[in-house]
């Protein structure tokens, strides 16, 4: 065994026979990644602006107008004219933590993005269900950007969509052209306008906002409890372990929709308290499925292998139990999303939700007495909802076959 | 290199507690995994450890290297620097691994690792092969990343891969290769001490042959000693210089591979080479059949384990029987001892013996059996139950003739515990009372088995007198 520590040697050619592990022996391993300090990097911004928000800017003042009144900058210009919510804070947080930690790794390991997106591409239907919800998505993010916010305008009430017409005597001023005592659609209201006059495409673009908030907030909240409590559980075991199954058989078992409606009486409901709520007592299940696939994973051998290698248990847990619980956590999350849309829709029409954001849920809630005559107002939020939520169990079954290990080994066997 | 073993296994005991049943009625069962095994392997030396599956072997890999706890007993190892060192005054060892605190823990890493069997799992399959070989010098401080990928790409040509399959993920290796990507992984701390847990048998045989001479020359070049575990004793007899046999938790046998292989001295390692496939068309006649089921490791035989299923199981005195007929009539009382033959079962023997035509004769003295066919229903019935448990019709001695019969007759007459008490005392050896001992036969070859010993009954000091 050569034991040979010239330095120079070790640099011609590095081998691993010559390399003199006392010498690294202690040397601290647990660095913060690349990928972690861009991440604070980026996400700082947004904390400082949330933080100036709570600081500096006025009651009735946008963080955009008091920002640009104390800088002179031309926000204004950039669309950045908005008033900023906390759940708006949290959703650009939100985007960040998906980027730095899905896309970005995927893009630095094209070889095993490719690998799955070759198997992804198989499942037609979930190509589609991805394309649309990119357009959800795109739509929710970029949409009240180039749109103006939907606005109210009795007298533009009821236009029906582009090439549909309505009866004259339901329309208080007709948009369009009028032919035969009907009036027809104008593409200054694609999908027509409900009995305020707002804009139902409009309407619909910014529930897409609504909808990618509630979908990326809840997801990381979720998936952020039920992992950590799921990994856990797995590892710690003994009482922790009993604790805290208990703890999601309370989760699983309790009634989220009496709870929120408590707190609607006591608090009032904002998307924010919605959020927060469902996303705290959804998190029951995933932590199940994560401490199951935890446990079937860390008796595979590459979990004993990266034991042997001297890891510490975290991070034996971080590098390879967790990533490859992730089939389950992703099936798990797609079918999560869903449940949560169609809630926060549910309550918006029964009138439980938070009016002040124009959801899909709201709007369909407003279209609901005029339905005999104006059924674009139900059907083009109401559609695009059960896009949304087609899409997205498509997605899930997808992603399972795409992502999951063991569907590679069965596969080639 | 000095005289001192690399790795001194003293006494590893594993015993698994598994508890059953609820709060109140607590069930507690110990499955002896390992008990008591001890062995050494020196600097370059590559040591086979063989038995059937579920004997331990596993388990011993995995305590040696602490990746499971063990109960009991030493593992000192004296590699990576730690070699000279003295007991301390308390008895306890600095080297002992199952002593070792978390930081010598993690320097012993350095020093051993592991192949493992299966190689469809060894392998995160969401990190490329290269990442997942790099992360040991990683952890062991390594930080610079392009020294690590410069050190492993060099290793995976070295196992016979080339360096551009480092971005590579599992599932694009065939089982062969991950067995060298393996390799490489377990190598690239530049360890003294190799543990193969079956490395090779979930491969093609093509390809066992390749990776065992790829073990072979890596070993020698790096000076690398091997535990090298196996079921099949021809791969243990292709790399292994000394070989140790394990049944049961024990090792029975250990010595030069060639001396274990060529002249076994236990009767477990005979039946364990007899059930090799041979080419030689004369060796086919003299198969060793092993009778009964592998004891269960919570309640193992007491005595020499082997006991049990053993073909040279010693007669006691008074006893002159054919070794194959004595044989069947242990087993014959095992498992009415052990109540898995009661009179329910015979009867139902009895029954189907009925419907067929004739009743079938004893396998010796046939002419004696045809004999008491005549004899009546009873006698009748008590020839189909000799005949459906392996046993002759008569036996040559009027002892054994004598309790068999009684036996038989009691299981007929429903008294089971009667049976079981006639035979239990009629039938007893002294391999079931006596734990062997090792005996030493050549340089370094060692069994345990009690017909090494003299001063025994049966006991004969030589192996091949039969």
């Amino acid at each position: 065994m050569s034991t040979d520590t010239d330095p120079n040697a070790e640099a011609d050619a590095p081998r691993f026979d010559r390399v003199d592990w006392e010498a690294y022996a202690g040397g601290r391993t647990g660095r913060v990644s690349t990928t972690t300090k861009l991440f604070a990097l980026t996400v700082a911004p947004i904390v400082a602006l949330a933080g100036y928000d709570r600081v500096a800017a006025g009651e009735r003042e946008t963080v955009f107008d008091a920002f640009a009144a104390a800088t002179d900058l031309p926000l204004q210009a950039f669309g950045l004219d908005f008033a900023v919510t906390a759940v708006d804070y949290a959703f650009a947080a939100t985007l960040l933590l998906f980027v730095w930690y899905l896309v970005v790794p995927l893009f630095q390991h094209p070889r095993i993005a490719s690998h799955y997106w070759r198997r992804f591409k198989r499942n037609r239907p979930a190509l589609v269900s991805l394309a649309w919800l990119f357009v959800v998505f795109g739509g929710g993010l970029l949409g009240p950007l180039v749109l103006n916010a939907p606005e109210q305008n009795i007298l533009a009430g009821h236009q029906p969509p582009v090439g549909l017409t309505v009866a004259e005597a339901n329309v208080p001023q007709c948009v369009g052209e009028v032919a035969d005592g009907r009036c027809g659609g104008t593409w200054e209201y694609p999908l027509g306008t409900t009995r305020g006059g707002v804009g139902v495409f409009t309407g619909v673009v910014y529930g897409m906002t609504i909808s990618m908030k509630i979908a990326f907030i809840t997801t990381t909240i979720v998936a952020g409890i039920g992992i950590t409590v799921g990994t856990v559980s797995a590892y710690a075991g003994g009482w922790v372990d009993e604790v805290a199954m208990r703890a999601v058989d309370i989760v699983l078992s309790f009634p989220t929709l009496l709870f929120f409606l408590l707190v609607l009486y006591v608090y009032g409901a904002g998307l924010g308290m919605f959020i927060v709520v469902f996303s705290l007592f959804g998190w029951g299940g995933t932590a199940r499925y994560v401490r199951s696939k935890a446990l079937s994973v860390s008796e595979e051998e590459f979990v004993k292998a990266g034991r042997l290698s001297g890891a510490s248990t975290r991070r034996v847990v971080r590098r390879h139990v967790v990533p490859n619980t992730a089939s389950s956590i992703i099936t798990q999350l797609t079918l999560l999303i869903p449940g949560f849309l169609l809630a926060e829709a549910q309550l918006a029409f029964l009138g439980l939700g938070d009016s002040s954001i124009a959801s899909w849920g709201q709007l369909i809630a407003a279209g609901r007495s005029d339905l005999a005559f104006a059924p674009w107002i139900v059907l083009a939020p109401g559609i695009v909802l059960f896009l949304t939520i087609l899409a997205f169990n498509f997605l899930g079954d997808a992603l399972l076959d795409a992502v999951d290990p063991e569907a590679t080994t069965e596969a080639e066997r | 290199m000095s005289d001192a073993p690399l790795l001194s296994v003293r006494d590893l005991t594993k015993h698994y507690t598994t508890t059953r049943g609820g709060l109140f009625s607590r069930e507690t069962n110990r499955i002896r995994a390992v008990d008591g095994v001890s062995f050494d392997i020196h600097p370059g030396e590559a040591l086979g450890l063989v038995g059937e599956s579920g004997c331990g072997k596993s388990t011993t890999a995995s305590s040696v290297l602490r990746l499971t706890e063990p109960t009991a007993g030493d593992v000192i190892f004296n590699g990576g620097g730690r070699g000279g060192a003295g007991r301390n005054d308390d008895g306890t060892h600095p080297n002992d691994v199952t002593r070792f605190d978390r930081n010598e823990l993690k320097a012993f890493r350095r020093d051993a690792q592991l192949i493992f069997q299966d190689p469809a799992s060894s392998f995160d399959p969401r990190l490329s092969v290269g990442a997942s070989i790099a992360e040991l010098p990683l952890v062991h401080g390594m930080t610079d990343a392009e020294r690590r990928r410069a050190i492993v790409e060099d290793l995976l040509e070295r196992v016979g891969l080339s360096a551009d399959e480092y971005d590579r993920y599992p599932h694009e290796f065939s089982g062969g290769e991950k067995q060298r990507l393996a390799l490489a992984r377990a190598l690239v701390l530049n360890p003294d001490l190799l543990v193969a847990d079956e490395p090779v048998s979930a491969l093609d045989v093509s390809v066992q042959a390749d990776i065992l001479r790829l073990i072979d020359d890596l070993r020698a070049e790096f000076g690398l000693s091997v535990l090298f575990i196996s079921h099949d004793i021809s791969v243990v007899r292709e790399v292994c210089d000394r070989t140790a046999v394990m049944y049961l938790g024990e090792i029975v046998e250990v010595g030069p591979t060639e001396a274990v292989f060529e002249t076994p001295q236990h009767p477990y390692t005979e039946a364990l080479l007899s059930a090799v496939p041979t080419l030689d068309p004369r060796s086919s006649g003299d198969h060793i059949r092993l009778t009964g089921s592998v004891p269960s490791p919570a309640d193992p035989p007491s005595g020499c384990r082997f006991h049990t299923r053993c073909h040279r199981v010693i007669q006691p005195d008074g006893i002159d029987l054919d070794q194959s007929v004595w044989r069947r009539v242990l087993d014959f009382r095992e498992r009415v001892v052990a109540g898995e033959i009661d009179s329910a079962s015979v009867r139902e023997r009895v029954r189907v013996g009925e419907a067929s035509p004739g009743p079938p004769a004893g396998r010796s003295e046939r002419a004696a059996a045809d004999d008491t066919e005549v004899g009546g229903p009873d006698t009748d019935d008590a020839a189909r139950v000799r005949a459906a448990y392996d046993l002759p019709a008569t036996f040559r001695d009027p002892d054994v003739d004598r309790a068999v019969a009684d036996a038989v007759a009691a299981l007929l007459s429903g008294d089971d515990a009667r049976a079981a008490e006639t035979l239990a005392e009629a039938f007893t050896t002294p391999c079931a009372d006596h734990a062997p001992e090792f005996t030493t036969h050549s340089d370094g070859h060692r069994a345990a088995c009690l017909r090494h010993r003299p001063d025994l009954p049966g006991g004969m000091g030589v192996f091949d007198a039969e």
